[in-house]
């Protein structure tokens, strides 16, 4: 039985930050057809902001989770205004818009450094409480990592399959000029999903950060595991996204407990995604490779 | 003897002619075929830990400077195969999935060369490199590594710009400007893929070997993103189109930082453990950014196609 619920516990619990940078990723790719390198930076950022909050204010871990994220969210739509949309105006292609976001993820990177300082950092909270899940200790804050990413998950799904916005949103990222003659203003809209993806993200960072540690690296090391969620489960949906996040969390976990190494877990992973990746890509038809 | 030169300044070289190399094959994947390999560091770090642990762990019956072309043979061969492989895997891809793949190699090696510290030395590190040869002073052995390096990367630099001389080059030009149709005009996209990444990825490894030779020390903080972005930017600056692109980007990027910067800027000591580093970096990523946006092909601008072509488009 152990061997079910702790994987399953750890996985859903250590990883539902995964789960929710994954669906802000999801949002941008899917509704701006960007993989967004810089998305990595945008979760640093939550972490970077949430430990500022934290450490220079003296505010509590739950009252600077949602600031965090809004304060990455303002970053995520000044990429958008700054770097992004310029370069779509440019008609700038596929590969160079990859370079140009891996170019800003790099300079973000680096340049946050100069204002958060060089050593990694942590936030200044009180021991969380551990509370016992399935037999399986489990940290306060993780509890509402899960709860956090529970909730808003279904709000971003109802917002965007229910909501006026999100019809918008869906008409925009399906066909630009029809939506445009519709009346919908692809500024606003656009930005808006920026928002939403930069906030997830800096939630998502909060929660990375204050269960270890912040360092400049903190997103890029969750970014491939984001990114290969994405791609496979994206063809599903944001759905999609969810499940293959969750089972990509236990998975890690379950492998990282049988192999006592976290490093060998995350290879076995990539490894299955590219198989996954390219079994699929090699069954598309000829038409469909163009 | 040498005693003009400096210790940076040989350090700073083989830097700039090893990134040049590494970006004049980037060139070859990025500029001609369009396939951006996130993964440099990858095919570089796989062949200079593939010498390292070959060149350190095993008993050779013989000394240098046969157990370094042995080795530095298999780094080269290892880093084909590799190459191959990840070629194979991305044949049907788009850049999306390059992107996935080509990132996931490069932390593949930067994971097995973390958790086989057995044999890599992982955090801890590997020592026990040296020069195949011992002509004097340390400082001698690196000038002499420094002018083998630069033949080396001198017969890359050949080999590309015949590459876009030949028909292979031409299938290049192909599979990036229009994929279907070079397929339906009968081309096997799926060799030139192959073998264009086995060749490049095999001449990335060498290049990493010969890193590990002059470094004397492997450690996997090495093998960081670091590489791959040195290679893109002196590429994209310079301009992807071209040849000469990757020779006149990396000197203007690398160069500046480790030659002039570290050598002879006048700048306080403590700068140069953190502040230099980092600002190189946050540099590097914003001169993407701004060259594909205002200037996407770079200094020397667009493709010179030979006299035939030219003909063609009435130029």
């Amino acid at each position: 039985m152990e061997l079910i619920t702790q994987p399953l516990v750890i996985g859903l619990t250590e990883d539902a930050p995964l789960v929710l940078a994954a669906i802000g990723f999801a949002l941008l790719y899917r509704l701006t057809g960007l993989i967004n390198v810089a998305y990595a930076e945008t979760i640093t950022l939550g972490a970077y902001f949430g430990m500022w909050l934290n450490t220079s204010f003296g505010l509590d871990f739950y009252a600077v989770v949602l600031p965090a994220g809004l304060l990455a969210g303002a970053v995520s739509v000044a990429t958008y205004l700054v770097v992004f949309r310029p370069a779509k105006q440019r008609n700038v292609g596929v590969l160079e818009m990859i370079i140009i976001s891996f170019g800003l993820s790099i300079f973000l990177r680096h340049g946050l450094q100069f204002f958060f300082g060089y050593p990694t950092r942590f936030y200044d909270v009180p021991p969380p409480d551990t509370i016992y899940v399935l037999g399986v200790g489990v940290t306060s804050f993780r509890l509402l990592a899960v709860a956090s990413v529970a909730a808003l998950s279904l709000l971003l799904y109802l917002f965007i399959q229910r909501s006026s916005y999100g019809l918008k949103i869906r008409a925009l990222a399906s066909d630009e000029d029809l939506a445009k003659v519709s009346g919908i203003r692809p500024l606003a809209v656009t930005v808006l999903i920026w928002f939403l993806a930069g906030v997830a993200g800096g939630l998502a960072g909060a929660f990375l950060g204050v269960g270890s540690s912040v360092a400049p690296l903190l997103g890029w090391r969750e970014f491939l595991l984001i990114l290969m969620v994405v791609l496979v489960g994206g063809t599903w949906g944001l759905g999609g996204v969810i499940l293959v996040g969750m089972a990509t969390s236990v998975a890690l976990a379950a492998l990282a407990l049988q192999f006592d190494q976290i490093l060998y877990a995350q290879l076995v992973l990539i490894v299955a995604f590219v198989i996954i990746l390219k079994v699929r890509g090699t069954r598309l038809t000829e038409t469909a490779k163009v | 003897m040498l005693d003009w030169l400096d210790a940076f300044l040989i350090t700073g070289l083989f830097h700039v002619v090893m990134i040049t190399g590494l970006a004049l094959l980037l060139h070859l994947q990025l500029g001609l075929a369009r396939i951006a390999n996130f993964g440099i560091v990858g095919f570089w770090g796989i062949g200079m830990y593939t010498f390292g642990v070959l060149y350190v762990q095993v008993d050779w019956s013989f000394g240098d400077p046969w157990q370094f072309l042995v080795c530095a043979a298999a780094a080269t061969l290892v880093a084909g195969v590799a190459g191959l492989l990840v070629g194979w895997l991305i044949a049907d891809l788009d850049t999306d999935g390059v992107l996935v793949v080509t990132l996931g190699f490069a932390t593949a090696v930067q994971i097995l060369a973390t958790t086989q510290d057995d044999l890599t030395g992982g955090a801890r590190g590997m020592g026990g490199l040296g020069f195949p040869y011992d002509i004097g002073s340390v400082k001698e052995n690196e000038f002499l590594w420094l002018v083998i390096l630069a033949a080396v990367v001198a017969a890359i630099l050949l080999y590309v710009w015949r590459v876009h001389r030949s028909p292979y080059g031409r299938s290049l030009i192909a599979v990036g400007g229009n994929e279907p149709l070079a397929r339906s005009l009968g081309k096997s996209t799926f060799r030139t893929k192959l073998w264009l990444f086995a060749v490049t990825s095999a001449a990335m490894g060498l290049l990493g070997a010969m890193f590990g030779v002059m470094v004397r020390f492997l450690d996997v903080g090495q093998i960081g993103i670091g590489i791959t972005l040195a290679a893109m930017v002196g590429l994209v600056l310079g301009g992807t189109a071209r040849v000469w692109g990757a020779v006149v980007g990396v000197v203007l990027t690398v160069g500046l930082f480790d030659i002039v910067v570290q050598s002879y800027l006048p700048l306080p000591k403590e700068w140069y453990t953190q502040a230099i580093p980092v600002l190189r970096e946050a540099i590097f990523g914003a001169t993407l950014i701004v060259v594909l946006l205002f200037r996407p092909l770079g200094i020397l601008g667009d493709m010179q196609r030979d006299k035939l072509m030219r003909k063609i488009h009435g130029e």
